[in-house]
């Protein structure tokens, strides 16, 4: 954000920066020549100038520029205009723009114009957004108008594919999503998607988002979806969920969502271990979660600076039907990242952990469900997972923590193999440590390949259905799982790659770990 | 925290008691009375969040897993692994299957019919559905009936006609199974068979479970002999650990009503209990305020004739 008080660069950076800036010296030449004039009209402004005009223009222009270096320029917003929507409410663009009301001098009133321009445009609605000031009434000296010149899309239409990292699926997916965008003129864009994750989910969803509510600052998105996710390999159980999520951004920092769902748990093998057995069924989910996040790291995808700080607060159950799931969830994650100074190397430190636990009648001895619990492992690099524990290099996905013997059958060619179902912990913790750096050749250093060294840890344990009373502390320290290893990591425009050496220095029995080469894909977090 | 939990010994999954069964569902209730009958020890389980799952109710065993919708159902499935079998032996007779289809099809018909159309559902909403929340219990309800009337080939055409069919053979089949009981212990040989165990199962839901006014409940209280084998078995192999005795099953539609409560006479030893326990309560707060009033008066007593004492000193 530009500092009022900074000179102003007449060479600026953005272009919209420079058209305001443009169009702002030419009005101003349109204030000082023609006074009587109230109205914007660009005709005028394109009216020929004699040479003898154009020098008193620049020279105007110029001793502007010597005010406004030296001292704030006194100016008022009068009025605002908006012109060019023909569908867009006039109080949505008014409420983008509503910071330039306040502004007292030039400066700010420029800077306030820049933020309008960019956050008009970050409505993702308009083709082209147009910020220009005019000369206010003659009769109120000292003042202006705003006028804000819109072009809206053509084609309200619009296909995505992107890559992400749902905190949810706990996965890089890939999702292709057709938006229709301003059906009602309110800033709203609907849009129908497709999901695909690495872990074999899959959904289908609808969403609407609006980028206010009733007149709040406040996105507000709402999806219906269907979902489901496979984790038959791993816990021998398919969910099924069919729902709807409501979430509102508060502020920068604060996120509040609303989810009711009816989840199905299945297992179409009937492999399943008794835990899994014993959670088979219907169930619905009303939760409300709150979000408190702080990124000040400098890139999610290689920090080298900066600090971030994720709490994530979940209290399902809140409806009088004693019958829906009701549990608490609590996750934390805190990173830092400390710039060394020499080949841009820096030192990442992170921390995470989470807890959950079934409340109402008999919450001691109630199992928590499976799909809340926490897993360890996969193929996302903890540098970039953002929010609760869930990866830990080396392992494979739900490769540790507690887990039960599946059902067993008669097996042709050995007697007794059968495997393990990992059943997730109701505490995790996890912590790493990763230093990187860049490679001497340019070559790397150019694509931004660069070299990594890391060692990280992490463990879970499982508290509800009366096995707290087997929880100790020392026991839960003495079972913690821990690698080291290098690798390199290559960023693409879509995502970040590591393929990383592992060692694997403490696992325990049944954990589906081993030493060796291994991929992670990771996506910014959303 | 990690590594296998407790699994020696037997389980039977079902789904959960109602109406004074000790599970509700007529497809997990034959599995029961079949343990019970074979007097194999093991623990009941409940799984009320799955009421279209047909993998109910299952059997297990450390890690084995005998679920009822593998090898002809969880009976057939224990027989077949050797973990218990009552009708060795018995399959060779000739009656043996023509019962056994009789059970198996006509009257367990006749039984889902009633059960989902004869009274409308009611007693299926209690025992598939109320632990469900209201949503998914409501979905899952219209499904399911739709689903089963689908099965029965009822059509709004055929309706009367499928219902007639279905009481005369369900009549017919009470009628070859009353002549073939007689008066004795088991419907074979003097011995307990998966048979015995499925008649049970029905017999007992018809009678604990269905309304008075129902037609097949009425059609198999016609024989006596029935209710007498019913009566017995159920006193001798699923009330051994209960200590108070039950009413007999005859009399159980003075006491029910439409919509299946519990049998009076467990309430009623249930709350001699829980009177004896409020008595004795209530006797030692009266006694504990009666020596407090005691107390007080002395006390007080005593003091006032001190503080006269006292100002008389003054």
């Amino acid at each position: 954000m530009a500092n009022p008080a900074d000179k102003p660069d007449p060479n600026l950076t953005t272009p919209d920066e420079g058209e305001v800036r443009e169009e702002e010296l030419e009005d101003i030449e349109e204030e000082d020549d023609y006074e009587g004039e109230d109205d914007n009209d660009e005709a005028t402004a394109s009216k020929p100038q004699t040479r003898e005009d154009a020098a008193a223009s620049r020279a105007n222009a110029q001793n502007l520029f010597r005010r406004m270096g030296v001292a704030p320029v006194p100016v008022r917003v009068h009025d605002v205009i908006v012109k060019g929507n023909e569908k867009t409410k006039d109080h949505v663009i008014e409420a983008e723009v509503e910071g330039v009301r306040q502004a007292t001098t030039l400066q700010e009133l420029l800077e306030a114009a820049n933020v309008a321009n960019f956050n008009l445009r970050a409505l993702d609605i308009f083709d082209s957004v147009k910020i220009t000031l005019d000369a206010g009434p003659p009769e109120l000296p000292d003042t202006t108008n705003v006028v804000v010149k819109v072009v809206e899309s053509q084609s309200p239409l619009a296909a995505e594919l992107v890559t992400s990292t749902k905190s949810q699926a706990r996965s890089s997916t890939l999702e292709g999503s057709l938006k229709y965008k301003n059906i009602f003129g309110h800033g709203d864009i609907w849009d129908s998607s497709l999901a695909y994750g690495c872990d074999n989910s899959g959904e289908v969803g609808l969403g609407l988002y609006l980028p206010r509510l009733r007149g709040r600052p406040s996105p507000f998105t709402s999806r219906l979806y269907l979902s489901t996710q496979d984790w038959l390999k791993f816990s021998s159980y398919r969910e099924r969920a069919l729902g709807v999520s409501l979430g509102v951004l508060l502020s920068k920092n604060h996120e509040l969502g609303y989810t009711l769902a009816w989840r199905n748990l299945i297992d179409p093998t009937q492999m399943a271990s008794r835990t899994i057995r014993r959670q088979i069924g219907h169930s619905l989910v009303s939760d409300l979660k709150y979000t408190f996040k702080v990124d000040e790291r400098n890139s999610s995808l290689r920090p080298t600076r900066g600090y971030s700080f994720v709490s994530t607060s979940q209290i399902g159950g809140l409806v009088p039907d004693s019958r829906t799931l009701r549990f608490l969830r609590q996750e934390i994650d805190l990173k830092y990242a400390v710039p060394l100074g020499f080949y841009r190397s820096a030192l990442n430190f992170g921390v995470s952990g989470g807890i959950t636990f079934p409340w109402g009648s008999g919450y001691k001895s109630r199992a928590s469900s499976v799909s809340e619990r926490f897993f360890l492992g996969g193929n996302i690099s903890p540098v970039c997972s953002l929010g609760g524990p869930s990866a830990l290099w080396g392992f494979k996905t739900r490769g540790l923590g507690p887990n039960e013997p599946r059902r067993e059958v008669e097996d042709d060619k050995s007697g007794d193999t059968y495997e393990r179902d990992f059943v997730g912990g109701d505490v995790a913790v996890t912590a790493f440590a990763d230093l990187s750096f860049d490679f001497p050749l340019r070559w790397f250093r150019e694509r931004g390949i660069h070299g990594h060294v890391f060692a990280c840890a992490g463990n879970m344990a499982e508290l509800s259905g009366n096995k707290y009373r087997n929880f100790t502390a020392p026991k839960f320290l003495e079972t913690f799982r821990s690698t080291v290893g290098a690798g390199i990591v290559l960023p693409t425009s879509l995502f970040r790659m590591e393929l990383n050496y592992c060692h694997i220095v403490k696992k325990q029995e049944h954990d589906r770990a081993k030493s060796g080469f291994f991929l992670t894909f990771s996506t910014p977090s959303s | 925290m990690e590594g296998d939990q407790d699994t020696s010994g037997f389980t039977l999954v079902t789904r959960k008691p109602c109406f004074g069964l000790p599970t509700a569902c007529p497809n997990c209730l034959p599995a029961y009375i079949y343990l019970k009958l074979a007097q194999l020890p093991f623990q009941l389980a409940f799984n009320s969040t799955f009421p279209d799952s047909e993998e109910l109710p299952y059997f297990e065993s450390g890690t084995y897993v005998a679920y009822n919708n593998e090898d002809g159902g969880v009976i057939e499935k224990l027989e077949k692994d050797g973990i218990v079998n009552l009708d060795s032996q018995l399959q060779s007779l000739p009656d043996y299957l023509s019962l056994k289809a009789l059970i198996v099809s006509w009257l367990e018909e006749a039984l889902t019919y009633e059960i989902w159309v004869g009274t409308e559902g009611v007693c299926a909403s209690k025992i598939y559905y109320s632990d469900l929340p209201w949503v998914i219990g409501k979905v899952l309800f219209y499904k399911q009936t739709y689903l089963t009337k689908n099965r029965l080939g009822l059509t709004k055409e055929n309706a009367e006609q499928r219902e007639k069919l279905i009481y005369k053979r369900a009549s017919e089949a009470y009628e070859a199974l009353s002549t073939r009981l007689g008066e004795q212990k088991f419907l074979f040989e003097d011995r307990p068979s998966s048979l015995d165990a499925f008649f049970l199962s029905h017999m007992l839901f018809t009678i604990q479970v269905l309304p008075e006014t129902s037609v097949l409940r009425r059609k198999l209280l016609e024989h006596g002999n029935l209710v007498r084998y019913a009566e017995r078995l159920k006193s001798e192999f699923l009330e051994e650990s209960s200590s108070s005795p039950s009413p007999p099953l005859h009399s159980f539609p003075s006491s029910f009503s439409g919509k299946g409560s519990k049998p009076k006479s467990k309430p009623k030893t249930e709350k001699s209990e829980e009177e004896k326990k409020f008595k004795k309560r209530a006797r030692f707060f009266l006694a504990a305020q009666f020596l407090a009033v005691v107390i007080y008066v002395s006390v007080m007593g005593g003091g006032s004739s001190d503080e006269v004492e006292y100002e008389d000193d003054d």
